[in-house]
């Protein structure tokens, strides 16, 4: 899928997956603080969204 | 008319006669000389309709989903393309072999009903090909499985399939954005691509559910990107690599861009890998399997 992003030109730091289980709640945390810091290396998305005025 | 129409009738005649089938799928000549439709007979007095010429382009194995449910055995005509389609809806539970009478056709290739019509109305000055671009790169023109077959064995085309992909994946990301948002924006969303592919045959789509509606109806660049990108994932390591889909498409989007570049991906990640080309246990698609050593990375 990141492959296939990276093909559409979408930066597939966005797109995420992980396996968290329900107990893991600090790995959640951690998990979320990485998508955020990759999230915000590539700045705001302008792709695949719809511009309102 | 032709050896192998001659041929066709024949068998599906004789197959209807003593029971051996209950309906035979094949094509007949449509309103014009360039369009052969695909065509269901179930009576023996109507297998004079059958053809088999140069423009019997349409897979027939696409049509299987119309009997999942009931008991008929069919006898089914199959190019190349279309036997790597029967493997797809027999590994995908659609239809059982026994079921199934196949009768192969060596084929060199179809030429493309659409580009005829095209120069036939005078409006385009474009020569149609002798092969349709699907053909023309065609690796399996001979049936994979079949009870019998008529022509003689023909030779797979060049192999330049990967070509387009390696100069789309050597674009900036903006070039990408703006070359696939350019095309999928022609989509008219009228699902003849999913309604042509044999590796759709969900008997519920996601795209038909409107609750929940995963992915907005709308034909704006946006939503069929969505559409596309979707679609493409759900067939992926199941594509036969017909190109049916983009055949079928009336907005000429390049469909096999997208599908191609998961046929390579899957291949690398967890190949080597083409769909379709086998029964074997070993042959389910890679994605439909679970394995301890998967690679991971195809997510």
């Amino acid at each position: 899928m990141k492959s296939f992003l990276k093909y559409l030109g979408i930066e597939p730091e966005r797109y995420q997956l992980a396996w968290i289980s329900g107990s893991e709640g600090q790995k959640f945390a951690d998990v979320m603080a990485h998508v955020v810091a990759e999230v915000k290396k590539v700045g705001p998305n302008r792709k695949l969204r719809e511009e309102h005025e | 008319m032709s050896d192998n129409t001659m041929k066709a009738r024949e068998i599906a005649k004789k197959l209807l006669q003593d029971g051996t089938v209950d309906l035979v799928l094949g094509w007949e000549k449509g309103d014009e000389p360039y369009v052969s439709a695909p065509t269901v007979i179930r009576d023996a007095s109507e297998t004079d309709r059958l053809v088999v010429d140069e423009y019997c382009i349409h897979d027939l194995a696409a049509l299987l989903t119309d009997y999942r449910d009931s008991h008929d055995k069919i006898a089914i005509f199959a190019k190349g393309c279309d036997s790597r389609g029967i493997v797809r809806m027999i590994q995908d539970r659609v239809i059982t072999r026994d079921r199934l009478y196949i009768i192969g056709l060596n084929c060199s290739g179809m030429k493309d009903p659409n580009e005829y019509a095209r120069a036939a109305s005078g409006m385009s000055k474009i020569t149609p090909a002798k092969k349709a671009t699907k053909c023309q790169s065609c690796q399996y023109p001979n049936p994979i499985i079949y009870d019998e077959i008529l022509g003689e064995l023909q030779q797979p085309g060049a192999d330049n399939r990967f070509a387009e992909i390696e100069k789309i994946e050597n674009m900036t990301p903006d070039e990408k954005y703006e070359f696939f948002s350019r095309e999928l924006s022609k989509c008219i969303r009228c699902y003849a691509c999913r309604n042509a592919c044999v590796a759709c045959n969900c008997r519920t789509c996601i795209f038909d559910e409107t609750k929940p509606q995963w992915v907005g109806r709308a034909t704006d660049t946006v939503n069929n990107m969505l559409y596309h990108i979707v679609r493409a994932m759900h067939v992926a390591g199941r594509c036969v690599e017909c190109g049916e889909c983009e055949r079928a498409c009336p907005a000429g989007v390049p469909l096999m861009l997208l599908n191609r570049k998961l046929i390579k991906d899957v291949d690398q990640l967890f190949g080597p890998y083409q769909a379709g080309l086998s029964l074997e246990g070993d042959a389910i698609p890679p994605l439909s399997r679970y394995r301890v050593d998967d690679p991971d990375e195809f997510m």
